[in-house]
């Protein structure tokens, strides 16, 4: 296993997973994995399809409890047996899906799950539309980004869009560290570039970042270090400094370092 | 994505989109009261538009319920048979003696009941909701039957009856209930967390799951509140008529669907409107009313209705761009064109090329 844990050592480690191991049946999706995501960093995880990836990004998301193996969460070891339990312990997850609800509005996917409420005649709690909103054109404020009609249901949002409400989901939650599956997938160029730099504008909130992605050129503009998978194993971590394109894709193939 | 094309907030109501769909509906009952006083001066009087609302009210009522139903991804077709079967066993119990007000809590009772064990049987033990009501739409059927085979119940007390005969400040006392149902209904489904709940799990289950929305327990008190709401119809219909028999509100729940169908709520779940749900059993009754004026006989009427639910269904979908050969007719662009048309479906992995 090669290491090349440069520069980032300093900083406070977020995320410490030791010895993850899943298995399917006779099949060992994920295979004794073990790393650790600094704060503020974002780390890239790539590998060929049925590498592990998704597996070891669901297990984190508590979708699907690992078998075996420690996460810890700034230095506490966690059980992650629901989503519910990964957002409490400061995990956001922007799945492929997005977890979006297509009929539903942009302050009304933001809020689900952690709706504001107000009092109707004192007493009957009631949902404060009018708080949700102001808090989403805060947040989407903060990053520079207005969507226009935000009562209209987020199916009728770009692909770009629908991102920044879901990244809006995770900045309420106060999370420390975010994992994306795929984030710019089926996005068009410039809606990918606006994407990225919310990524990097998360990063410099302290906020740490686990991204995956079959496009190596997003990876080596985001990421400061990429782990390799394949087969379930963690076959290298290299700071994206420090390498090529070429080295990683061979990792990936290969599995074996030149 | 940073689109500044309309910047303008649009201030108000989470589902105004939906509230014009419902306007929409409006606007074609007014039109066709409009043709019907055409064609029969008599339709147009006072005492017969009170007479659409009086016999409609149980419909909307019990349509309140369906909104949530059908909204949350689900349907409920033991209405008709829950009517009966709540009817028959408190009619008993009051007649037998029991004090009226304990009767009618007994129903709201025993309707939550149902409701719940409706909502258990679809929730926890992943019976879909057209099969789990489909068992008990012949279950409490048989049940009424079972209670008071071919036996016709007559003579509740006044204070019974006041709920389906009473009148007040000119209004009949189930105009007034069912106006205040719908009022209520709309309230729940757009303003709480509830209702929101209930939209989400429509909308999409598993990322109202991720989000951390309690799904089993919000779809169980669905079904809790459309058996309440049963229970509030089939009282209504009970007092009005002051009677009631094992066979009442057969294929009842037909005109409760259709009502809220017509209304605007998709089948497919997720968006709904209570108000249109309500615009849609007026509609239903007066085709009935006017149909009676004009001498149609019943079992043509039920050929209208047939009619109607089948091109408002046809409608939805056109407005949905569920037909493929006529989307593209339809379809609405969305910012940013034709390019992110596939950008809307991010979920769809992308093949297994690296770099």
């Amino acid at each position: 296993m090669t290491r090349e844990n440069t520069g980032a050592l300093d900083a406070a480690k977020v995320l410490n997973v030791v010895g993850l191991t899943k298995s399917y049946g006779g099949l060992k999706a994920v295979d004794d994995v073990s790393f650790e995501v600094f704060e503020g960093e974002i780390l890239a995880l790539v590998g060929d399809n049925g590498a592990g990836k998704s597996t070891l990004v669901k297990a984190l998301a508590g979708a699907q409890p690992p078998d075996g193996g420690r996460i810890e969460i700034d230095g506490v070891l966690h059980q992650l047996n629901s989503p519910r339990d990964a957002s409490e312990a400061g995990i956001g997850c922007l799945h492929q899906g997005l977890g979006l609800v297509d009929t539903l509005n942009v302050p009304e996917n933001v809020f689900l799950g952690r709706e504001l409420l107000t009092r109707l005649l004192l007493v009957i709690p009631q949902l404060d539309h009018r708080k949700m909103r102001e808090r989403t054109i805060e947040l989407l404020d903060g990053f520079g980004i207005s969507l226009p009609r935000l009562n209209d249901p987020v199916i009728r949002l770009s692909g770009g869009q629908r991102q920044t409400v879901a990244i809006s989901r995770l900045l309420l939650q106060d999370v420390r560290l975010v994992v994306m599956d795929e984030p710019m997938a089926a996005l068009g160029v410039e809606e990918g570039r606006r994407v990225l730099e919310l990524v990097r504008t998360m990063r410099d909130r302290g906020i740490s970042i686990i991204i995956i992605s079959h496009n190596l050129e997003h990876v080596f503009q985001l990421a400061d270090r990429i782990t390799i998978m394949k087969n379930g194993r963690l076959i290298g971590v290299v700071s994206s400094a420090a390498t090529t394109r070429d080295e990683v894709v061979r990792l990936i193939t290969f599995g074996a370092a030149t | 994505m940073t689109s500044n094309a309309n910047p303008e907030p649009g201030i108000g109501h989470a589902d105004r989109r939906w509230l014009f769909e419902g306007i929409g509906l409006t606007a074609v009952i007014v039109a066709l009261a409009i043709l019907f006083i055409l064609i029969n001066p008599r339709f147009g009087t006072i005492t017969n538009f009170i007479n659409i609302l009086t016999q409609a009210s149980f419909i909307i009522v019990m349509a309140v319920g369906m909104t949530f139903v059908i909204t949350s991804a689900g349907i409920d077709l033991s209405v008709g048979s829950a009517v009966a079967f709540i009817t028959v066993v408190a009619f008993g119990l009051i007649k037998g003696g029991l004090n009226p007000l304990l009767g009618v809590a007994f129903m709201f009772a025993l309707g939550a009941f149902l409701g719940f064990l409706t909502g258990s049987l679809v929730a926890y033990v992943k019976i879909p909701p057209f099969i789990t009501t489909l068992g008990m739409m012949a279950g409490l059927r048989g049940l009424a039957l079972v209670h008071s085979a071919g036996e016709m119940h007559f003579g509740l007390p006044t204070s019974v009856t006041y709920v389906g005969q009473g009148v007040l400040g000119g209004v009949p006392v189930p105009v007034i209930i069912s106006l205040a149902a719908a009022v209520f209904g709309a309230w729940l489904f757009n303003r709480t967390r509830f209702g929101l709940h209930v939209r989400a799990i429509g909308g999409n289950r598993e990322a109202a799951r991720l989000a951390g929305v309690p799904v089993n327990r919000v779809e169980v008190m669905v079904y809790v509140l459309m058996g309440l709401f049963t229970a509030l119809g089939g009282l209504i219909m009970m007092a009005r008529i002051d009677s009631t028999q094992a066979t009442i509100g057969t294929a009842m729940e037909i005109h409760v669907i259709s009502a809220v169908i017509i209304g605007g709520t998709s089948l497919f779940g997720g968006r709904g409107s209570v108000y249109g749900s309500v615009m849609g059993a007026l509609l239903l009754a007066m085709m009935t009313n006017a149909l009676i004026i004009a001498g149609v006989d019943f079992f043509w009427q039920l050929v209208v209705m047939g009619g109607i639910v089948l091109i408002a269904v046809a409608i939805s979908n056109l407005r949905e761009q569920r037909i493929p050969a006529l989307a593209h007719f339809m379809r609405r662009e969305p910012p940013g064109g034709a390019e992110s048309e596939s950008a809307r479906r991010p979920a769809q992995k992308q093949g297994g090329t690296l770099s």
